[in-house]
């Protein structure tokens, strides 16, 4: 047996308390995870586990047990760490970098936790280098934002994002409980930079809602907003000078997934699933059927070959 | 980064471009030796071979062709959408194909003309990153089997599946190949000088005014052109001609990040592109 694994889901186990909720953050499913246990404790020859209440209880022996099998999780990790600058597989992941820090954090420690042996190294890109290097065998996997499209690339399933307004603190909006995209007319807007599907997309959103910015800025950080001249699109944020308020009716609906080029390797799809779970549980996206596709009404000029 | 490297940025696009002073010869260049997709503008270089069979006494340009209404080519102008069976001349069809890139016209012109010698007529040009490797039905059919259905979608993954869009499996060119097709044309090169009186009065007619056009709103100049559109492909290749003598053959290649169907600022920046080149040649 893999006695390292085996004692990874112990740790994950005994940290949970529940062997659905750890099954979960594994990534598996209930069963297996319950049977791995069990051949653990064979193993041992000891009971780490009380489950005859309803509660899921660390016996005394596994208590005993867990300081040594987090000690050597975390030097196997480091072991692999260190010899991950040698030659060990690597999984080349793109990641946007407005995900914000816990989510990141999350997506790694996620892919570790499923698979140890494989050192997962993440770049902070936005989805249009992340395309360039996808295409070109820069990056093995990506979190990419929609629409982007290129020949050959693969995505995983699709998550909605439904963003919000930040604004200074001081605008009259911020008295609202809710804003109205038309309510922002006449305003600066900022977005991300190199997000040129998700501009073209959330810009022709504005101007049919009667939002037609001032002017739009490319940034990565709200500055442009806690200085007063810009409002932005995004999920909620606490900080001081800022509110964030929903817009009425969410008529912006930012898809997020996966991306990876031809046939995708096992780390890819561990990766990809990691991803989606993290983004739900972390990021507050929710599945694409939320989103009805909308119909394309074909015009000669811009119809097959045209 | 250059000029025309952030216009296109600006416009969610990437793309690459050659112009060239038909005259002179001096030329503005981003990318353009790059492999593209050339949608329908292959059918510059089948109208070429088209003229140029005319021209050996191959075949007739008034020689008639009737297309039964129930083997269009799928497409959205012309005889393609055409209730009834139409016959009318080789030329009428190449008019056709040119002016509103009508495919079913296109096919007929290919089903007299071949595609085996438009490659050959290309390759003795010395054009040869460009390839034609299938007409409008197949590509068609190439389409349908990879996103199994037949509407145009705007969804990424399936957009991405599309071997229709990758250079390497479909009808392909580079931008300097293009321009200088255009220029042969326009030089009297390409075919007999009639002939190519001919040519160059069809791409005339060219109705689009959204592309390359509209980067020169001036009633003194003008725009001759053919466009090329799939899904996130915008093209067009044309040439430019400005009332002191000055021509400038274009060719503008872009393919969008964002798929929906319509993007004025996409069709827009291929003109704007071109101008910004052709400004910068004329100093």
């Amino acid at each position: 047996m893999d006695l390292v694994r085996h004692l990874r889901y112990f740790t994950v186990v005994a940290e949970e308390l529940h062997f659905g909720n750890a099954a979960i953050r594994l990534g598996m499913a209930q069963p297996p995870l319950s049977q791995r246990i069990r051949r653990l404790e064979e193993e041992l020859g000891v009971r780490l586990f009380d489950r005859s209440s309803r509660q899921v209880r660390l016996t005394e022996a596994g208590r005993l047990l867990l300081a040594e099998a987090r000690e050597i999780v975390a030097r196997v990790d480091r072991l692999r760490d260190l010899a991950g600058r040698g030659e060990s597989a690597v999984l080349r992941v793109g990641i946007p970098p407005d995900l914000g820090s816990s989510v990141i954090a999350a997506l790694i420690a996620g892919f570790r936790e499923r698979m140890p042996e494989v050192r997962p190294a993440p770049a902070e890109m936005w989805s249009a280098d992340q395309v360039v290097a996808l295409t070109g065998g820069a990056l093995d996997v990506g979190v990419v934002r929609h629409p982007v499209a290129a020949p050959g690339l693969s995505f995983g399933p699709v998550l909605v994002q439904r963003p919000g307004v930040v604004l200074d603190e001081t605008d009259p909006l911020a008295a609202l409980s809710s804003v109205h995209l038309a309510d922002l007319d006449g305003r600066q807007l900022v977005l991300f930079p190199r997000e040129p599907g998700l501009h073209e997309e959330t810009l022709a959103e504005c101007r049919r809602h009667g939002f037609v910015p001032d002017e739009v800025h490319e940034a990565q950080t709200l500055g442009l907003v806690l200085a007063g001249t810009a409002v932005a699109f995004g999920p909620r944020v606490d900080l001081p000078g800022l509110s964030w308020r929903p817009l009425l009716g969410s008529p912006l609906a930012w898809r997020v997934s996966t991306a990876w080029r031809g046939e995708a390797g096992d780390a890819a799809v561990t990766f990809g699933a990691v991803a989606v779970r993290v983004l739900r549980e972390n990021a507050g996206m929710t599945d694409d059927e939320a989103v009805p596709p909308r119909r394309v009404r074909a015009r000669p000029a811009s119809g097959f070959l045209a | 980064m250059t000029a025309i490297e952030g216009l296109f940025r600006t416009a969610g696009v990437t793309g690459s471009l050659h112009v060239m002073d038909i005259d002179t010869g001096a030329e503005v260049a981003y990318d353009a030796d790059g492999s593209v997709v050339v949608a329908s503008v292959f059918k510059v270089a089948l109208l070429v071979e088209l003229f140029r069979q005319a021209d050996r006494g191959v075949l007739d340009p008034a020689e008639r062709v009737t297309v039964m209404a129930d083997r269009h080519t799928a497409g959205s102008t012309g005889v393609s959408v055409m209730a009834d069976d139409v016959t009318m001349s080789l030329r009428d069809l190449a008019y056709l194909m040119i002016a509103v890139s009508d495919n079913t016209a296109a096919d007929a012109v290919i089903d007299r003309v071949g595609l085996p010698a438009v490659n050959t007529m290309l390759a003795a040009f010395g054009l040869d990153r460009t390839w034609i490797e299938h007409d409008c039905r197949e590509l068609f059919s190439s389409m349908v089997e990879d996103a199994g259905q037949e509407e145009m979608s705007t969804d990424p993954a399936l957009i991405s599946r599309l071997r229709a869009l990758d250079p390497a499996r479909t009808n392909r060119s580079t931008p300097r190949d293009m321009t200088r097709l255009l220029s042969m044309i326009w030089r009297d090169e390409a075919a007999s000088p009639e002939s190519c009186a001919s040519m160059r009065r069809l791409l005339g007619l060219q109705v689009w005014p959204h592309r390359l056009a509209a980067g020169f709103p001036y009633d003194d100049v003008a725009v001759s052109g053919k466009t090329g559109t799939l899904p996130t492909i915008r093209n067009e290749i044309g040439v430019v001609e400005y009332p002191d003598g000055g021509r400038y053959a274009v060719a503008v290649f872009t393919r969008s990040y964002g798929t929906a169907q319509n993007q004025p600022r996409a069709d827009a920046v291929i003109g704007t592109a071109a101008r910004a080149a052709v400004e910068r040649l004329r100093g």
